[in-house]
């Protein structure tokens, strides 16, 4: 209802100003004329937003809008230059519009840096024939005609919207010209995303191309400003997704951001600025935003997480999965708030996952592998802990350790194996990648132990060696003395 | 077995004459007085002498002087060799200690007059040593190409550079080119282990003889005081046996400093690498670096560092010439002036040294 | 110290130290005493030489590993470096890989994988630097085309010598 409103104002308020006139209307010649030609022009600004608010035609176009006479009217002495050309077009509209005092006159609200901001969007830079910026104000408000953005005749309203963008964006013959690696489907992407098909049904809530990408300012997404850069997207959804209120119509949860932004993903993305951890688009798409389905999942996750998705598609769990309807790696991992993995999620304790399914009785044979598995990789940790304590120890006591830490490495590496190895849902395998583990994480601890046992040999040795420069030097000293003594006797007693 | 050892004394006595070095060194003696401990100092800076050849030698066992291998083969020699770690350790603190005992013994002997004639040969000799020290310190400090000993090298060397006329030809005669490098690296090493020790050797062995030959010196007016009433004690075996006690003291520090004080090696050079901070040289070159600090950058029309390293070198030369310029003490007079300015280069080194650390 | 007490002069050469120790008197009182003492010192001065000289020879007794890790690695023989191959190549504590492309030309690139520090390995069958630990994925130029990787791969320089490869790290 309330979207009915204003628009209904603004055609009773331009209804009663046709009903009285205005003086500006009345003397406006140029009108007059035209529209007794019955040109296109005229005909479309008879509805035009710029013609309520007493804007003429001599406004845009120069020269005397009280002159009945066609000579006198249109003389270029007078001002008037035709139809405007190249970036005399928006330069004519920015006269006002980019003007705060006169767009007060008019009684607007409208912002005045338009202009400023499509200057340096992407739509700003020059076009092929370097004269003028590609897009112009009437490529997508047109010219004549122009109504507010909140009236569903307007071209920017967003039902329609996507129909202005792909004007030129699903033209692959002109897209070429500037930008040959741009795809030109985004259209017949987004009629197939949940956006799309609502947009279609004429719902102007959910999100069209000026949602995402922005209107006057946008910016390729290879821009750090852009709103679809990497790191800007999931703040971009969030301004719809996270707003409970407007997002109430659609039964759906608003605290992905939340969730997502305290992931390990979006820890990464929003806190690292890791560009490789992926946004909301990734795992949605972009244009075709769409949850994914329940067997697609671990194909998503897969694209980047490919070990663990082919290990998880070629084990036993796939099958069973899907016959149960669980949505593969989130049924374990979660979807928005994933955390990095741990331990804990393996194994048969009330915290692990594997117990959700495998309990004692029913599943005896999973509910051991998981206890084994959790048994392996948590003395796995203990010994990758264990070493790198001793290793430490050995080095902050000044011992050469560089082979074991070398070494260190590769326990590491074997834990991090298993890890993905989990999700062969294999014995035998993880028990292989773990024993390799240990086998190095053993070698580790007996190198930084020698290392330390030579530590406390150096300072046996030189307790040893110092006692018997000790002896030494006391008998020397004794012997000294001794030899003088007796050297003095020899002296006074005479012989 | 006293037969046996007396057969063998007889033996070689028939042939090289030992009874005369028995008799000569049998018929020295040390002058014993309240200054009497600072004769040990020239015995210990002999004993780390030693201790620098003996280990200088077994570290070139393993050592490799090129700018790819340096530095790893230090490490080798550090983790791999079985007592690596101390026999490195005890080269570099050794160097200190040597340094250090030889500026003892050289103050010492300042301040007794001690070179005054007859002994003016022995001071210079000593003098020569204590520089070619200084020089072994300064070559030796890079050979392990890491990062501190790199930047101050380049510092030092720098420094050389600015010398009017010679300076430019002597840092690339020191560099072995234009900037410090591999092959400053090997230049240092030959410098290090040959050169140095050549002419240290023959300078040692001047020294060693003319202290034989012309007996300990004593101490200003003890000519005055009759012969009956001098104290002495033998150089054999009393002072000698009491010069091996300190000189196991020594020894026993060393270890100590060795184990609990292992000389580091630091991270490996990197002629990119812009420079760490808190580059400074070895300890025994901190007055100096610390003056030139000081400096200010124009001194009348003159380049500042020019004028402190001019200044530094004619202190050098008038020290090393005070047994000509003090004649009082030869004629054996007091001579205040002398002490004054000894006193004022202990302070000066000391105070100039302990800023250098501060600050 | 000793220097400053009262001394007579005593000239006693070693080897007379017998006959000098019988002729004095006192000597049943000091005998024992003086035996003693020799024992100690003679004792004490052969342990300090077997504390001086084994570790002497120890260290003179070349080391298993008889040659020296070099930051600037040897890593073998052109001619043994297949086309179209990689290997690890230890460089001081990391590894570093060494890659030999169709077309022969060397690259080295840190082996260290820049997601979780595993170790990477070339993958032929797919011409690609690769991670075993979650599939991370590099060109042969060390960037990261796919996986978790969020950087490429520290590139280290490649010289050939004649025969020898060495690889060093890049300044």
């Amino acid at each position: 209802m309330n979207r009915h409103f204003l628009p209904s104002v603004i055609v009773l308020l331009v209804f009663c100003s046709l009903i009285y006139g205005t003086p500006a209307l009345a003397a406006d010649q140029c009108l007059l004329c035209h529209e007794a030609l019955a040109d296109k022009p005229s005909a479309l600004f008879k509805h035009d937003i710029h013609r309520q608010k007493g804007v003429s035609c001599a406004d845009c176009h120069g020269g005397d809008r009280s002159a009945d006479d066609m000579e006198r009217a249109m003389d270029k002495s007078k001002g008037f230059i035709g139809v405007p050309k190249g970036d005399g077009i928006s330069e004519a509209c920015a006269r006002c519009h980019a003007s705060a005092d006169k767009m007060t006159q008019f009684k607007s609200t409208l912002p005045t840096n338009q202009f400023e901001v499509l200057k340096v969007s992407v739509h700003g830079r020059l076009s092929t024939t370097g004269k003028e910026r590609i897009v112009q104000c009437t490529t997508c408000h047109n010219a004549h005609g122009v109504v507010s953005v909140k009236n569903p005749t307007s071209p920017v309203y967003p039902l329609n919207v996507v129909k202005a963008c792909v004007k030129c964006h699903a033209d692959a013959a002109f897209m070429q010209t500037y930008n040959p690696s741009l795809p030109v489907d985004q259209l017949d992407k987004y009629r197939t995303s949940v956006h799309g098909i609502r947009n279609v049904k004429g719902d102007p809530k959910v999100a069209e191309c000026a949602s995402c990408h922005g209107s006057h300012e946008i910016l390729p997404a290879a821009d750090v400003r852009s709103k679809v850069y990497a790191t800007n997207i999931p703040g971009t959804c969030a301004t719809c997704h996270g707003d409970a209120a407007y997002m109430k119509a659609y039964g759906i949860p608003t605290d992905q951001y939340e969730k997502f932004s305290k992931s390990v993903h979006g820890v990464a993305l929003l806190q690292k600025h890791d560009l490789g951890a992926p946004a909301c688009n990734k795992c949605h798409g972009n244009h075709g935003a769409t949850p994914p389905g329940v067997e697609s999942i671990s194909k998503v996750c897969g694209t980047c997480h490919a070990l663990n998705a082919d290990l998880f598609s070629s084990s036993p769990h796939k099958r069973a999965f899907d016959e149960r309807n669980l949505p593969e790696c989130e049924t374990c991992h979660g979807n928005h708030e994933i955390v990095a993995a741990t331990n804990k999620l393996l194994g048969t304790t009330p915290e692990a996952v594997c117990r959700r399914c495998h309990s004692e009785q029913e599943w005896p044979k999973g509910y051991s592998a998981a206890g084994l598995m959790r048994r392996l990789s948590d003395s796995l940790e203990f010994l990758e802990s264990q070493a790198g304590v001793l290793v430490e120890e050995a080095e902050q006591k000044g011992m050469e350790v560089g082979e074991a830490k070398f070494k260190l490495r590769d326990v590491r590496q074997a834990r991090l194996e298993t890890r993905t190895q989990v999700h062969s849902f294999n014995e035998e395998r993880f028990r292989e990648v773990a024993g390799k583990g240990f086998a190095t994480a053993v070698v580790v601890s007996e190198e930084a132990q020698s290392a330390i046992d030579e530590y406390y040999f150096r300072r046996l040795g030189l307790g040893i060696s110092t006692l018997i420069i000790t002896i030494v030097a006391i008998s020397l000293y004794l012997f000294i003395r001794r030899l003088e003594r007796a050297a003095v006797d020899r002296q006074t007693t005479p012989k | 077995m006293n037969g046996i050892w007396k057969n063998i004394y007889g033996w070689i006595d028939r042939r090289v004459q030992l009874k005369t070095l028995v008799d000569f060194l049998g018929k020295k003696y040390v002058p014993v007085h309240r200054n009497s401990i600072w004769y040990y100092f020239g015995g210990v800076s002999l004993f780390l002498f030693i201790i620098q050849v003996i280990t200088g030698i077994l570290l070139l066992l393993y050592y490799k002087g090129s700018e790819q291998l340096a530095f790893e083969s230090i490490q080798f020699i550090m983790s791999k060799v079985k007592f690596g770690w101390l026999i490195r350790s005890i080269h570099s603190w050794a160097a200190n200690l040597f340094i250090l005992s030889a500026f003892i013994h050289m103050f010492s002997v300042f301040f007794e007059k001690s070179y005054r004639e007859p002994r003016e040969i022995t001071w210079l000799t000593g003098m020569l040593m204590l520089f070619l020290g200084m020089g072994f310190g300064f070559s030796g400090y890079l050979l392990p190409w890491n990062e501190v000993a790199f930047f101050a090298t380049k510092v030092g060397t720098d420094i050389a550079g600015v010398l009017p006329i010679v300076g430019k030809p002597l840092m690339i005669f020191l560099r072995g080119g234009e900037e410090v490098t591999g092959a400053t690296l090997s230049r240092f090493f030959g410098f290090h282990v040959a050169v140095l020790p050549g002419i240290f050797t023959v300078l040692l062995g001047i020294h060693l003889i003319l202290v034989q030959r012309q007996g300990m010196s004593e101490p200003l007016g003890m000519e005055n005081v009759p012969a009956a009433e001098k104290k002495t004690m033998p150089f054999f075996p009393n002072f000698l046996l009491r010069d091996l006690l300190f000189w196991l003291l020594v020894l026993n520090l060393l270890a100590i400093l060795a184990v609990f004080f292992p000389w580091e090696l630091g991270k490996k050079a990197d002629p990119f690498a812009s420079a760490p901070a808190g580059i400074q040289p070895e300890w025994y070159f901190m007055f100096m670096f610390q003056t030139l600090k000081f400096i200010p950058s124009k001194l009348l029309f003159i380049d500042g560092e020019v004028f402190g390293i001019l200044l530094f070198g004619l202190a050098g030369v008038l020290w090393m010439m005070v047994p000509f310029w003090d004649r009082k003490s030869s004629r054996g007079e007091k001579n205040r002036l002398v002490n004054y300015v000894g006193l004022f280069v202990v302070i000066y080194i000391v105070i100039l040294t302990a800023l250098g650390w501060l600050l | 110290m000793p220097g400053r007490k009262q001394i007579a002069a005593t000239a006693i050469i070693l080897n007379d130290r017998n006959t000098f120790v019988n002729d004095i008197g006192n000597q049943h009182r000091d005998a024992s005493k003086r035996n003693f003492l020799k024992y100690i010192l003679g004792g004490g001065l052969v342990a300090w030489a077997g504390s001086v000289v084994y570790p002497l020879l120890a260290y003179l007794k070349p080391p298993m590993q008889a040659e020296v890790e070099v930051s600037s690695v040897k890593a073998g023989k052109l001619s043994s470096i297949e086309k179209d191959s990689g290997s690890i190549v230890r460089f001081g504590n990391k590894p570093v890989i060494l890659i030999r492309t169709a077309s022969g030309e060397l690259r080295a690139f840190s082996a260290t994988c820049t997601h979780l520090d595993c170790t990477v390995q070339f993958k032929k069958d797919l011409g690609v630097i690769w991670c075993a630990c979650h599939n991370g994925k590099y060109d042969l130029n060390g960037r990261n085309i796919s996986g978790p990787p969020p950087r490429p791969l520290d590139e280290f320089r490649v010289v050939v010598q004649g025969e020898n490869v060495f690889v060093s790290r890049k300044t």
